[in-house]
Parts: structure tokens; sequence; C-alpha cells
């Protein structure tokens, strides 16, 4: 009798196993293809009369919450369903994606539409396009004209052109408060002891690295970087636009592996193999994708002059305080000096176009509606500028229509804020009117030391600037060689630059020859035609 | 023994494997639906079944990529040197490891040899950056002091070779030396006391008692290793390769997560993973085969 339930067991057992073996693997194949919307189903049948709706927004996680606080669940969310949530009878749910994968992540939620958030967002727009192209995206254009005039008014026509495509408006692009990017540094009390003058054009800077070099004014021997480099663009690009020509006016191509496709590229890699050969830049550049290199040489004090991201330094306790800090005396100076021979010796760099990130509505969500609401909420009243600064009169003051920053609030009020800049997906920086406003908003959310260097750097970030043109429609080749392209520049860079100075010409042909095979000359004939398309101005 | 009174038996143990076979039906099997990405032009949002069927277009197109070629030589070249390099390490220490007599030094060595295993690749790179940088790497730091010239240890083809391998000697060796371990354990003693007997001297010992007594071991793992040839891990050569190095360290991994998972096309990424798959089988039926042939053993 027992051996007879062993084997009945045994056959139970075998057939449960298989069942759910094969079920479970048949769902996991096919999980792309259910169209069943199940977080949102379970919510939304739960009590009748109070018909409750979730809606999940995509939030960059960069692994900075402040404890008790998490990335799903901290003051700005509690706001936002306090505010927006409650009143409207949704429950607003974060779903948070690590800011260094944001694409890889996004891709595999948008493959499955059962858990992709009702608004997600990339600053690519290649991504955007794709997504848009294959039919993964709701038009918004109506629900806009009828859920969001708010909206529609805070981001302004000329933004908006940027979300759409054959007409249709597929995206959101957030709106971007300061279209500057870049500035330049020099150590000031290097230059004061060898008695020189601050360099002013790229051939002055380049006899100015040169003393640094031989005379050594920070004693550091082996240590010493004249010039701070690394592979990201704050340092490469600078450089690189002061020797290439525009493709028209004060506008050229948006894309950074678009930069070899312009007459003067060669010289500019000339400039910094030079610069490498004779060890004016830091030799470990190419290894130094992500700046950490870069900020810890220019913190300990070994690095004369150097590019960066306008604002990046002059955070609380960043690069700038651990210089003053580290190396008593220091002193450090704001500087333009990289003069384009090809456009009347002006101070060329680039500039950002006027549109922050993509915002897009899966086509799967059912709460596009929603969606809308949310973002239209975020334009309204005082809501954007609670969403950077915190609650007025703890964390800021409302100064000349200008929230003013409070120095030295509780810890408790000054961790409100960690995940400010990303819940404001709507506004690319503190959006407050015009472009002066916006950056003497921006200024002032700096510590008081920093701000009158970050002032200087926004002056010298908005001269003789080059913004993206814009075609209104994708370029395919871009689509289809971003990537590799975009890898290929850092080679062409890094090679070039570390070719002796006798082989330069050779790897640089070689290299460039590499660059057009891998669809760089498709990719420069459809720009050049889209070029002569546009319409007259 | 008839075969029901058998499972009757032994049900215990056949249950302990439902669980093996559970993995190999959802994580191996089941993914295998998939494949058809590759002969799809797939859309994200119209999922596997909604795409286009396409045949052969992409695989026509991969083919046609001129980085495909570049990551397929550089997968087998770093696979092929690993062979040369880093197949003997565990050996060679698994055999150190034996002769040692003292019981708390084996072990001490034992543990931490083992100890790189169990460190990310992530943390390894930082610590190779931090080693072998040229301005600011420890290493050259002391070159440099001795009035030596630094060797651009991660910026120029060779030296990068040297410390790809050499870092995965470091990393894989102690661990590797398990298996070899666990065979000598079952070497019988008086063999060895008879070669004693008759007067052989520890490395004739380790020739003609050792080295055939863990033939087999190393005859399986070198025909899973020939078997992997083609596919390589996505960690180390990410890791630890850079942009300088890109011709070298560029491998149909990396090559695959560029262009599937960063730039959303993933019919041509299942193509290459396909082709990936369809090579290594035959390398491991062809190794499987040579080794029959010549040596008597296989695995199959």
């Amino acid at each position: 009798m027992t051996v007879n339930t062993n084997q009945g067991f045994w056959k139970k057992a075998t057939g449960i196993t298989l069942t759910a073996v094969m079920g479970v693997s048949l769902l996991a194949g096919c999980s792309s293809d259910s169209k069943e919307n199940a977080a949102n189903g379970g919510k939304a049948t739960e009590g009748s009369s109070a018909k409750r709706v979730t809606l999940k927004v995509e939030v960059f996680d960069r692994g900075n919450s402040p404890a008790p606080q998490t990335i799903t669940n901290n003051f700005l969310s509690k706001l936002v369903q306090k505010n927006f949530g409650d009143p409207n009878n949704i429950d607003v749910q974060y779903v948070p994606i690590q800011r260094s994968e944001e694409v890889t992540k996004l891709n595999v939620l948008m493959a499955s539409d059962s858990d992709v958030p009702d608004i997600v967002f990339t600053y690519d727009s290649s991504v955007f396009y794709r997504y848009a192209g294959q039919g993964g995206l709701t038009d918004v254009g109506k629900l806009l004209d009828e859920y969001g005039p708010n909206l529609k008014k805070f981001i302004g026509d000329e933004t908006l052109a940027f979300g759409q495509l054959d007409g249709k408006q597929f995206s959101i692009p957030g709106k971007r408060a300061i279209t500057g990017r870049y500035s330049s540094y020099i150590r000031q009390d290097w230059l004061d002891k060898l008695s020189l003058p601050v360099p002013k054009t790229t051939d002055e800077l380049y006899t100015t690295l040169k003393a640094f070099k031989e005379k050594d004014p920070g004693k550091l021997g082996s240590k010493n970087i004249p010039m701070g480099m690394a592979l990201a663009p704050a340092q490469f690009e600078t450089l690189i636009y002061s020797f290439i020509k525009p493709i028209s006016g004060d506008l050229t191509y948006s894309q950074r592996y678009e930069l070899p496709l312009h007459e003067g590229f060669k010289d500019a890699m000339q400039f910094m193999n030079k610069l490498y050969n004779e060890g004016l830049i830091s030799k470990d550049f190419g290894l130094d994708k992500d700046k950490t290199q870069l900020a810890k040489d220019i913190q300990n004090g070994n690095t004369g002059y150097w590019s960066e991201d306008v604002d990046a330094q002059f955070y609380k306790d960043g690069t700038m305080d651990n210089l003053y800090k580290n190396v008593p005396g220091s002193k450090v100076t704001p500087v333009d000096v990289y003069t384009n021979a090809k456009v009347d010796n002006k101070y060329i760099k680039s500039r950002y176009a006027s549109n922050g990130m993509y915002i897009m509505i899966p086509k799967s969500s059912k709460r596009a509606v929603e969606a809308i609401k949310y973002l239209d909420w975020m334009s309204t009243g005082n809501n954007l500028i609670d969403i950077y600064n915190g609650v007025e009169g703890e964390n800021y003051d409302m100064v000349d229509g200008i929230p003013v920053v409070k120095e030295n609030v509780s810890q408790e009020f000054a961790d409100r804020l960690f995940n400010g800049g990303d819940m404001a997906i709507i506004s690319n920086g503190k959006n407050l009117g015009d472009q002066a406003t916006n950056e003497k908003a921006w200024v002032m959310g700096f510590p008081k030391n920093n701000q009158e260097m970050l002032k200087q750097s926004i002056a010298i970030a908005n001269t003789d600037t080059v913004g993206p043109i814009v075609f209104g429609k994708p370029i395919e080749g871009e689509a289809q060689y971003g990537t590799t392209l975009t890898d290929k520049l850092d080679v062409i860079i890094v090679k070039t630059t570390m070719a002796k100075p006798d082989q330069f010409e050779a790897v640089y042909e070689q290299e460039m020859k590499d660059f057009m095979s891998l669809g760089g000359t498709k990719l420069k004939e459809e720009l050049e035609q889209a070029v002569k398309e546009l319409p007259a101005k | 023994m008839s075969k029901a009174s058998y499972l009757r038996r032994y049900w215990q143990l056949y249950a302990l494997l439902a669980l093996p076979i559970a993995y190999f039906v959802i994580f191996r099997y089941g993914p295998m639906y998939g494949v058809q990405i590759a002969f799809k032009d797939f859309n994200l949002f119209q999922g596997i079944g909604g795409s286009a069927w396409i045949g052969f277009d992409a695989f026509r197109e991969v083919f046609g990529m001129r980085e495909f070629y570049t990551t397929l030589r550089n997968t087998f070249m770093l696979n092929f040197l690993d062979l040369i390099v880093s197949f003997p390490a565990p050996i060679i220490l698994a055999i150190m490891l034996y002769e040692i007599r003292s019981v708390w030094f084996k072990k001490i060595s034992q543990t931490l040899l083992y100890i790189p295993h169990f460190i990310s690749w992530v943390i390894i790179g930082g610590i190779v950056y931090q080693l072998f940088g040229n301005q600011s790497g420890m290493v050259n730091e002391v070159l440099v002091g001795l009035g030596l010239d630094p060797v651009p240890f991660l910026t120029e083809k060779n030296p990068w070779l040297i410390t790809y391998l050499f870092t995965g000697v470091w990393q894989s060796a102690g661990w590797g030396t398990i298996l070899y371990l666990a065979a000598l354990t079952g070497v019988n003693r008086e063999l060895f006391e008879a070669a004693e007997v008759d007067g052989a001297t520890r490395l004739k010992k380790i020739r003609y008692i050792t080295l055939p007594s863990i033939k087999p071991t190393i005859i399986t793992l070198l025909i899973l290793n020939l078997g992997k040839m083609v596919s390589i891990g996505f960690d180390r050569p990410y890791v630890i390769g850079n942009t300088t190095v890109r011709e070298y360290s560029d491998v149909l991994s990396t090559f695959v997560y560029r262009i599937g998972l960063e730039s959303g096309q993933y019919t041509q990424a299942t193509v290459i993973g396909l082709f990936q798959a369809v090579v290594g089988l035959v390398f491991i039926l062809g190794s499987n085969y040579i080794s029959k042939k010549t040596t008597g053993d296989g695995i199959i």
C-alpha cells in the first residue's frame, strides 16, 4: 500500500513539475506578446465607486538616496502624491532606472509592455526616433490640447517641434533652461609664480603650457600635468570646436561623432598630437572616460589648465572646494582661450539645443491622459520651483521672483532635494523665464563662495556658441551607425593623439578611412542632402 | 529490477534531479524560442510573434560588417592565448599544492589562491588601473623612480595582452585547482610509496603518477575549453580593455552588447549569438572526436 501511494505521489509530482516548468517557459517565451496590463488591471478593479488608478513614472536612480529616503519613496514623491495624486485619485508610482544603464534598461522595459512605465524618457534622439518609427509611442498631440494647455505653454512651440516625427507629436521634449555647456580654467597662482599673463589665444595657451611644463611652478616633478585631458566631451569637444568650420553660420551637425565630417578636424587632432608628444596633456587620458582621474589630478593641484562642464566643479565639497582645501594658496581663473582661425578667431564652442530629454508615453500605456495631467500639473503654479528647491521658508526664500537657496539648513531639509533635477523631467535646469533669469536662479543654488566663479564660467560658456541644426526628421544614418561611430570617434582621438609625430599622417589617414567605411560616408551624404533640403532662412 | 521499481525505490534521488532539469528547461531550452529573432525584422512593440520574417538577410548584413571579423579574430586570439597561458596554470598550481607536506601552509595558500575568484571583474579592473596606469599607476611610479622608462601596460598592444592574460591567471588559477585536487585525492598513496621504494625522485613521481592520474580531468576540461573558443565572457575584455587597445580588446560579447543592448539592433545581436552557438558546437564535437581518436578519452 505504501508503495502504491509513493508511486502515485511520484506520478503526480512529475506531472505538476512538468506542467509548472512548461508553463513558466511558455510564459518566459511569450511575455513580450501578451497584451494584458496586469498591474493596471489589478488596481483599477479595487473599489468600484472610486476608480483609483496607478500612474507609473520612470525616474533615474543615481544610487544617492539619503537614508531613510529611497528613490521610490522620498520627500518629493510624497509631495507629488499629496498635491497631484490624491486630488486626482491617482497613485503615482516611481519606477527606478539606473542612470548609467538608462538606454539598455529602457529597451528591456519597452519590450515587455506589462512592466513599462506610463512615462519614460531618454536624452538620446536616436532612441526616440527608433521607438517612434517602430510604432511604440502614443501620439500626444490631441491629448496635449485637451489636458495639457499649461504644459504646452511652458515648453513652447519651438521646443515641442523636437518631439515630432512626420508631423505627429510622439514625445514631449523637456525644456532646457541654459544652453551654455563648457568653460575652461587655469591655475592663476601658477601664472603669477611665473609672471605670465592670462593666455588669450590658442597660441598663447601653447606657450603657457610649455612654460608650465618646463618651469614646473607647482614643484610636482613627474606628477605635473600642464593641461588636464580626458576622453570625455567636456575636454575634447572644447578643443575640437575651436578648429572646425561650422556647417552654416552658428549652426552645425548635432551629434558628437559627426565632428570628423567637419573641415578642420584634422588640425584639431594634429594639435592634440603635438600636446601629447610634448608631454603637455595627461598621459592616461585615453583610459579616463568618466573623468575621475582628471578630477583627482585637479583636486590634488597637479593640473595647470583644463576644460569642464560649466557647473561641474562648483557643487558643495566639489572639485573646486577640494582643490582649495588640498593646496593652500591655489587660485583658479575661468578663461576663454581656444580661438578658431576658421571663424575670425572667435572663441567657437558648442551649445545645447533648447530641448532637454524626450518624454514619451508608450503606446501600450492605458494612462496616457493621467500622464499628460501629471506633466501639466508639474508646469503649473509653484510646483516646478518646489520640486527643485524644496519648501519655501525652509529650503529657500523668494527674492525678486528667484528662489534663493538657504545656507546651513539642517541635513533633513537638505536631503529633501537629492532627486530634484531628476523629478522635474519637463525642465532641464531651473526654468523661470528668460535665459538670464534662469542663469541667475541657477547660480543662486550653488554655495556662496563659488557663485562668482560660476557666473564667469557661464559668461564664457555663452560666448560665440555654435548650436545643432534641427532637421525635423530623423537622420537614418544616425540611428544605424551612431553607436559604432561614437565608439570610433574615441578611437580616432586616442590613436591620432598618441601616434609618434612622424606617423601622425599615416595613422590619421587610416583611422579616417575606417571611420568613413563604418558608415561615415553614408552619414555624410545624408547630412549634406538634409542640409540642402533645409528651408532657407 | 524493473524500471518502475527502480523509480519507486530511488524516487527521492529523482526528485532531486527535477531541479536541475527545471533549470535547463527554463533557462537553457526556453530561451531558444527567441532564436527565431535572428530570422525576423524584430520590432520591440510587436513582439517576437508579430515581427516579419526576413530569412537570412540579417546574416548577410552581419557577415558583411568589418567589425564582426575584427571581434571574431580578437575572440579567437584572446581565447587561444588564454588556453596557452591560463589553462596549464591551475594544473601546475594543483601539483605544487599537492606536493606541499605542511598541512597548515597548504590550507592557507589554498584560501589565498581562491580569494581572487570571488572579486568581481569591475573591482579587479579598478585595481588594474590603479596599478598599471602610465602616469599614476603604482608599478610605473616605481619604475620611473628607479630611473627606468614607464611601460604602457594598458595602452599598447603587447603589454596590454600580457596584462590581460596575467590578470586572468591571477583571478582564476587558484579556483581552477579545485577539480584537479579533487581528482588527486583519489590517487592511491601506495603508488607513491612503491615508487619511492623503486627510488623514484619527486619529479619522476609527478611525471609517472600524478600527471597520468589527472589526465582524464585535463582532457575533459580541455575539450570544454575548446568548445568555448568562440564564446568569451563579457566582463573581462570589457573591464580590462579600453579605447586605446580597442582593436584587440573588442570581442564578440562586447560587440553584441553594443549593437544589441545599446543600440537596440536585436536581430543582428541574435544572429551573432546563434553563430557563436553553432561554431561552439562544431568545436566541441571536433575536439571530442580528435581526443577519442588519439587518447581514447572523450566526454560524449
